[in-house]
């Protein structure tokens, strides 16, 4: 059920050359952005100019690598040089990194085809591309509804068909989130498995590089690729074992956990899904197994204080001196910086400084941050334990379905708590995918989330892919035709 | 009244390491304005730091060198601040867990000049205000740099001087950095308060920021001394704050305008990872160190028999101090080699910079030839002065200048002639010789040796002067 | 509830303003955070082990070894009116 694969076929049997088909993708970009807008750059000329050098390749009756001549997206924060990565904020229009992301630079030598750059929340803080300054991102399965966020744009575009992958960031959900708002698989890695290098940072311990497609397979093909040791990543460590050779491992016997408080609130078509998957993985010999997080109500808070306060440090750079927005009139240095600011973040964005400022400030940092890091190693400590006893754990991705536009401006703490099922991984730095497992009443995606213990990203997507095959990958969006 | 001061110093010297703290940049000073830059000294958007090795090495040698504990797990902070010459609005430093603490430097009195920690940080780029425009340079961002934080032990200008005189030397020897205090590679930023004598409270205290030069650290804590004085006097009451010396009117003034929020929100860095280092590695690094100026100055005054100004001046510069124990090595009278080299050695290297450096072509081993000879007095002081100067033009041994005969000194039957000459020509000095005037026999001998050029041996000489004296 | 006092005191230090016609929402918004995230100071602590990062790396380290550094045109790529190679802020200007 790969798309890379079948599409390397085609190209490998020449059915198709590799500039037909980067074209072929960027008429649908054509057509279809203006409506969907999963792209705010798309770079047509540099992803033609790679098609062509595969195509030499091909001729010249080379082996394709594993992502050559595929077209993909990169999310706005990944840094490419000569390429303008904006994060979506005013503050970093018209910049142009000097540098590449060592992601970027993977996917280069690959001769992965970048058709372009996708929308975002502003610098990742959000989960509807709501507060991008390109704009909202639609959800192509019903433009009434949004992608999702923060990696909307990486998500539509392999949802419209107008990628084959997206490769996005995930500090709270921002990939998984979008992959079950829009039908599709997200991965966020192991922390530590892909690098960070380039990514435009949001919350140093909590981000983490990951795609979004349309199958598992191509999930772990990417993966595979992109999870090296990087030495310019202090927090790098690489992946342990390959995930594409077990994907075909069967889940007969399989201890699958269910943390029953993961389940309190959500929507009831979501609930549904999640006990339809559940049984499927029973049919298939899957032992389930329950247990009880009572810490998991601080999961939230202890997230939003430890991303406020290292978003708050982290976008502190931002002063108009050296790159990105400037202020046209001020009287004097800080008054240049500040009013740089003022103008450069969004709402949210400023919002995020100041409560991270607070929570570090003198008088605050022993209540909020230094507490919330303490209760970080509490959590990790109680997934360790559940992970004695299981492979895998069982949780939706998201408790509702893609909401509709303009629905999640209204109450931040609503909106924040939203990302409950999402989150922990994040905290923990565990593997995670979001698989899509159903539909709602509306025919919008539900997701299911498979959470692993570290460096067990081969045992999340071996699931996930057992899942697809188990129900025929019926809740997969539909085949492309090309 | 009589007040007495009361300072603690915090020092930054700048390590000597080839690249930047958490890039590969080099450290080379100066430059032209940001060619020593790249996108992670620059904190482009999405860089990440990776800690330089040898840093912490430094840092680990410096703690050593200063009787400091090593922390085996330490980690790197985040100071958050605002100012255009910090790229990322924070610098890396050390908060909690500075990597070496309760050290102490010994100053000549005896006393201890207590060190509360050493950190490792990165300095930050440099800024130029030129009619109040603001222009950036940020080569030095990024250089690695320990921070040296004393207790606050010192009672007087003195004794700050001569800390930072040990400080410097010692930093020097174990080779952690060049410390040219011109090229801003150490840096120190003064806590100054006064009190009345006997009293043991401390008084308020101000802070001068970011000097580079021993002879205005004297002078700003001088001035702010007086100013505290003359504030109690006058039964004011001391501001605490940050002031920084102007040393074109030899003042310190207010630096509030910088409009300073002290809230720098320290967090662990995310981006980077513990500091591990163990028991091995440290006797490792200790095993590293050279010897230090305190030990080579007990060995060259207890051991050698210098005296102590000379030992001073032959191990204020390192290299200096290494070719005299070089040259020395098999001269038992060590003060003769310690002479020439203060005398005709230093002639040739006038500056401060020049002994730094001691760029001698000649081997210390040629230089202890020439004093053994001198010593087992195969050649006499003149003889060696001349020698040495060609010796040092050319780099040459000393075989090249004196020659065997020239070494050889004078037979029996010569010497035995001229000493009966001697007799015979200084009728009045024997006579006053005999009449017991022990003094004017050596001015017989002076004769002998001014007629042999220095080649007789005295002892020699004496004894048969003495024979034919008596036999006459 | 944060005050008024604060909140100016926060946005200083995070060098942003807060103006005046957005103070009274902006008190609101991240009263409600703040009140949210207060809910962790009612969750014990069960230890005080301080948390480093997730996979315990230590000893990162990069050799200290010179690499060539950037093109300065490269580096004042993105910022116009630098002179002499300088990034340059002028004290004031004017619209
Ligand atoms: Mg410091
Ligand atoms: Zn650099």
């Amino acid at each position: 059920m790969s798309k890379i694969k079948d599409l390397q076929r085609l190209l490998e049997t020449k059915e198709i050359s590799c500039v037909e088909l980067t074209e072929k993708y960027l008429d649908n970009i054509e057509r279809l952005n203006k409506t969907i807008n999963a792209y705010v750059r798309v770079t047509a000329e540099e992803a033609l100019e790679t098609a062509r050098k595969v195509d030499e390749r091909i001729a010249a009756g080379e082996k394709l690598m594993p992502l050559e001549g595929i077209p993909m997206s990169l999310k706005d924060n990944i840094s490419t040089k000569g390429i303008e990565t904006t994060c979506c904020s005013r503050m970093l229009q018209g910049y142009y990194p000097i540098y590449d992301a060592t992601v970027w630079e993977t996917l280069k030598k690959q001769n992965a085809i970048l058709l372009g750059k996708t929308n975002m929340d502003e610098f990742a803080m959000g989960s509807s591309c709501e507060t991008s300054i390109y704009g909202v991102t639609l959800n192509p399965n019903n433009t009434d509804h949004v992608a999702g966020g923060s990696s909307g744009g990486a998500a539509a575009s392999v949802a419209g068909n107008m990628a084959v992958f997206g490769i996005g960031s995930d500090t709270g959900g921002s990939i998984r989130q979008p992959a079950s708002f829009c039908g599709l698989v997200g991965l966020k890695p192991t922390y530590g498995t892909v690098s960070r290098y380039g990514l435009i940072a949001y919350a140093s311990s909590l981000d983490q590089i990951g795609p979004i497609t349309g199958s598992v397979e191509d999930a772990a093909i990417i993966y595979d690729c992109l999870s090296s040791y990087d030495p310019k990543d202090s927090t790098s460590v690489g992946s342990r074992t390959t995930t594409h050779d077990k994907l075909n491992n069967s889940v007969k016997g399989m201890k699958i956990g269910i943390i029953d408080e993961f389940f309190d609130g959500i929507n009831r078509d979501v609930k549904s899904s999640l006990e339809e998957a559940i049984k499927v993985y029973e049919d298939a010999g899957a032992q389930i197994l329950h247990f009880k997080m009572p810490g998991l109500n601080a999961v939230l808070p202890v997230y939003f204080i430890i991303a406020c306060a290292e978003a708050s440090s982290n976008l502190g750079r931002y002063d108009g001196i050296r790159y990105g927005h400037k202020t046209d009139t001020y009287k004097d240095i800080d008054e240049m910086i500040r009013k740089t600011r003022n103008e450069g973040f969004g709402k949210e964005v400023q919002r995020r400084i100041l409560l991270g400022t607070y929570a570090l400030s003198s008088g605050q940092y022993d209540a909020y941050y230094k507490k919330a890091q303490n209760l970080r190693y509490s959590i990790i400590r109680d997934f360790k334990k559940i992970f004695e006893s299981c492979d895998i754990i069982l949780t939706p991705s998201v408790p509702v379905t893609a909401y509709k536009k303009g629905e999640a401006l209204i109450d931040p703490i609503e909106i924040y708590m939203m990302d409950i099922c999402t989150i922990p991984a994040n905290i923990a730095g565990l593997p995670a995918v979001s698989v899509p497992c159903g539909f709602d009443k509306n025919k919008l995606p539900v997701g299911m989330q498979l959470i692993g213990n570290n460096f067990e990203d081969y045992k999340v997507l071996n699931a996930a892919y057992q899942f697809e095959k188990l129900t025929k990958g019926s809740y997969l969006s539909p085949e492309v035709e090309i | 009244m009589n007040y007495e001061l009361v300072a603690g110093l915090e020092t930054h010297v700048e390590l000597s390491t080839k690249t930047k703290i958490f890039c590969q940049c080099t450290t080379e000073f100066g430059g032209d304005p940001n060619t020593h830059c790249c996108p992670i000294c620059l904190g482009m958007p999405g860089t990440l730091p990776k800690l330089n090795k040898k840093v912490v090495e430094y840092a680990v040698k410096a703690g050593l060198a200063t009787n400091c504990k090593i922390r085996n797990v330490s980690k790197m902070d985040r100071k958050n601040y605002t100012y255009p010459d910090l790229p990322k609005a924070y610098q890396i430093s050390q908060f909690d867990q500075p990597i070496c603490y309760d050290g102490y430097i010994k100053l000549s009195s005896g006393k201890n000049i207590r060190i509360n920690r050493i950190h490792i940080e990165e300095d930050a780029g440099k800024l130029i205000h030129e009619r109040g425009d603001t222009y950036i340079d940020y080569n030095r961002g990024g250089v690695p740099l320990v921070e040296i934080v004393t207790e606050p032990d010192f009672r007087s200008v003195d004794e700050v001087l001569e800390y930072l005189e040990k400080l410097r030397l010692i930093m020097k020897y174990i080779g952690v950095s060049d410390v040219k205090m011109q090229e801003g590679s150490l840096r120190c930023d003064v806590n100054i308060s006064v009190r009345k004598k006997g009293e043991d409270r401390l008084g308020t205290r101000t802070e001068i920021k970011n000097m580079n030069s021993l002879n205005f650290i004297a002078k700003a804590m001088e001035y702010e001394f007086e100013r505290h004085v003359d504030i109690l006097e006058s039964g004011g009451v001391i501001e605490q704050e940050t002031r920084r010396y102007d040393s074109d009117l030899n003042i310190t003034e207010s630096m509030r305008d910088k409009e300073d929020v002290d809230d720098y929100r320290y967090f662990r860095d995310p981006d980077l990872v513990n500091i591990i280092v163990t028991e091995e590695e440290i006797s490792k690094l200790r095993g590293e160190l050279p010897q230090l100026p305190d030990e080579k100055m007990d060995i060259f005054i207890n051991e050698y028999g210098l005296p102590r100004e000379d030992a001073e001046l032959l191990i204020k510069y390192k290299k200096i101090a290494e070719y005299f124990e070089e040259a020395s090595r098999d001269i038992k009278n060590k003060k003769l080699v310690s002479n020439y080299i203060l005398s005709q050695v230093f002639r040739r290297m006038p500056t401060d910079s020049g002994k730094e450096e001691c760029a001698v072509s000649l081997p210390p081993k040629y230089f202890g030839d020439l004093i053994s000879l001198l010593e087992n007095k195969k050649i006499n002081s003149s003889m060696a002065s001349q020698a040495l100067e060609k010796m040092l033009d050319t780099g040459k041994p000393v075989s090249e200048f004196i020659s065997q005969k020239d070494m050889e000194g004078i037979d029996e039957g010569t010497l035995r002639e001229i000493c009966q000459r001697a007799v015979a020509e200084n009728k009045e000095a024997v006579e006053s010789y005999l009449g017991g005037k022990e003094k004017a026999f050596g001015a017989i001998i002076g004769y002998i040796m001014k007629v042999t050029k220095g080649k007789a041996d005295p002892q020699k000489a004496g004894d048969i002067v003495k024979e034919i004296i008596k036999s006459s | 509830m944060i005050t008024r006092e604060e909140v100016l005191h926060i946005a200083k230090i995070a060098k942003l303003y807060v103006k005046d016609e957005e103070m009274d929402q902006l008190i609101q918004d991240m009263s409600k955070i703040i009140d949210y995230a207060d809910a962790i100071k009612a969750v014990s602590r069960d230890s005080d082990v301080d948390f480093d990062n997730i996979n315990n790396i230590a000893n990162a380290f990069n050799e200290d070894l010179v690499l060539p550094s950037y093109r300065r045109d490269e580096i004042l790529m993105n910022r116009e009116g630098g002179e002499n190679g300088y990034f340059l802020v002028r004290k004031s200007q004017r619209g």
